[in-house]
């Protein structure tokens, strides 16, 4: 996908820059209107490193700088610049000028032919902020930080053409996954690590609070709460004294009450994924709630029969009815009904 | 808007399929009462004094009947001594199989074969533990206890004293003493 992207944004850079240069020797000149125009010249010729000089002296002289086109060649160049040579760098300060330059030409002239083409620009450039955003995160973990640079400045950019843009849903999905990966960076060395927890909680709250009802939010909640009380309990040294371990008991309490909610909350929005109901069973367990740990190990023994509740009806479908195969098949749909109320319900089968 | 749609649409799919895998943690992967019971129990053999004649060769603690502590146990007497003695893990399956041992473990699925139990031990010093609440007030020495979704101990001074052991304050303390 990303290839041809480039090869598209080739010919329109092309077209454009010749557009461009009609343009600007179509301008009344002057000393510093041409070092504009010898700014689109080198750019033609591919002399970015030229360009950039020309525009940037245009860009700061009395007689240019007020000139809507001035910035939208500066974020013209520096774009072609961006797509150049720094396209791997996510950290670009080209596309940092680029979107500054637009910015300034969009704030000064709405209503120019050059408003569509830097219109274009400004939204291809914010995709790349969130691409480079994401691809942050899921490349090293690490590089969280650049990764919500790019983020807030995707949006800074996406607001510049829309400034009512909606960036909850993206949001979700940004928090989502930073979230995960501040929650890898804490699991790597939770002591060294502590502030990675509550980066992992405030994330995780942060989709909540869009969504209270995003499965992914809540059971990464339930299980950050539930893993933390765990690993306590794991960690425990056999001669802790009885004060120290009452304590530590009530702190793990604590967290395993506190993961119960948002556990509870992802099993009723989908009552049959398996690793919601591990982890709340165990929770239950933990918290000595016996009766309703086994009822939930009861509906995850239930999901482990599927394949065989679905086999057995497949079965059936192919035999007469009334014979003692089709009776016998059939009393073992009717038991595993009996026994595991959801499994018709997870099997998908209406 | 349609390239970025697109491109939109890519970036949510990279972002909703790479994320971190979690490991889950539940009992089938770790038991956290059963080692919070064991640290109850491995505390236990430091607050009661057992006589001095109990107090040489191997301390044992035998399990009656299937318990989740075992494993835990089994960890406690590879890693630690109670004072100077080794501990020595026996599991007994049946009655007949119980032998001498410093402290009897009751699961709760042999919680009934308490009163034989308490009858086969009888002169002795086994600081008997159960499983099930509300035994330490039926001749246990200490029954565990969930109060508050909390792992808690009854003990019984009475049973304890009766087999001629000594419960310290500190243990008291922090226990529901039935009598």
């Amino acid at each position: 996908m990303e290839v041809e992207n480039n090869i598209s944004m080739s010919k329109i850079t092309t077209k454009v820059v010749m557009t461009l240069l009609f343009i600007a020797t179509c301008l009344t000149t002057s000393a510093q209107q041409a070092t504009v125009r010898q700014a689109l010249k080198a750019l033609q010729a591919e002399d970015l490193e030229t360009a950039k000089g020309f525009i940037d002296s245009a860009a700061v002289h009395e007689e240019t700088k007020d000139s809507s086109s001035t910035w939208y060649y500066r974020g013209f160049i520096y774009k072609k610049v961006y797509n150049s040579t720094e396209k791997s760098n996510k950290n670009s300060s080209a596309r940092d000028v680029s979107v500054e330059s637009f910015k300034i030409f969009l704030e000064l002239d709405k209503k120019s032919e050059l408003f569509e083409t830097a219109y274009k620009s400004v939204k291809y450039l914010a995709s790349t902020y969130y691409n480079d955003a994401a691809n942050a995160l899921t490349e090293n973990p690490e590089r969280y930080e650049l990764a919500i640079i790019n983020f807030e400045k995707h949006k800074q950019t996406m607001l510049l053409i829309d400034p009512n843009h909606d960036f909850r849903s993206l949001e979700m999905q940004f928090f989502l996954v930073l979230g995960q990966v501040y929650n890898q960076l804490y699991e790597r060395d939770r002591e060294k690590n502590t502030s990675f927890y509550e980066k992992t909680e405030d994330a995780y709250k942060l989709v909540l609070g869009v969504d209270s009802n995003n499965l992914s939010a809540n059971y990464n909640l339930a299980i950050l709460y539930y893993n933390e009380g765990v690993n306590i309990i794991k960690n425990l040294d056999y001669d802790l004294d009885l004060i120290t371990l009452t304590l530590i008991q009530d702190e793990v309490v604590v967290l395993f009450q506190r993961a119960l909610p948002y556990a509870e909350r992802a099993y009723l929005l989908n009552p049959c994924r398996k690793e919601t109901l591990i982890m709340l069973s165990g929770i239950y367990f933990s918290l000595n709630e016996m009766e309703k740990s086994q009822q939930i190990q009861m509906e995850l023994e239930g999901i482990e029969k599927i394949g065989e509740y679905r086999e057995l009806l497949k079965r059936v479908s192919g035999l007469q009815e009334g014979t003692d195969e089709f009776n016998n098949v059939q009393n073992k749909i009717k038991e595993l009904i009996e026994n595991y109320s959801k499994i018709n319900y997870c099997s998908g089968i209406k | 808007m349609k390239r970025l749609g697109i491109i939109s649409i890519i970036l949510i799919v990279l972002l909703t399929s790479t994320g971190t895998s979690y490991k889950t943690e539940t009992k089938q992967n770790f038991d956290t009462n059963a080692k919070m019971k064991a640290v109850f129990v491995y505390n236990f053999t430091r607050y009661i004094a057992w006589p001095e004649e109990y107090k040489q060769g191997n301390f044992v603690i035998g399990l009656l009947g299937e318990t989740s502590i075992t494993e835990e146990l089994n960890k406690v007497a590879a890693t630690k001594k109670a004072v100077n003695q080794t501990i020595e893990v026996k599991k007994f399956g049946s009655m007949s199989d119980l032998s001498e041992c410093h402290i009897l473990y009751v699961s709760s699925n042999n919680s009934g074969d308490l009163a034989a139990a308490l009858q086969k031990t009888k002169g002795r010093s086994t600081l008997v533990i159960t499983e099930r609440d509300g035994l330490a007030a039926k001749g246990a020495g200490i029954s565990f206890k969930v109060v508050a979704n909390r792992q808690k101990f009854e003990i019984s001074k009475g049973n304890i004293e009766t087999r001629k052991m000594t419960v310290g304050a500190a243990l008291l303390s922090l226990a529901i003493v039935v009598d």
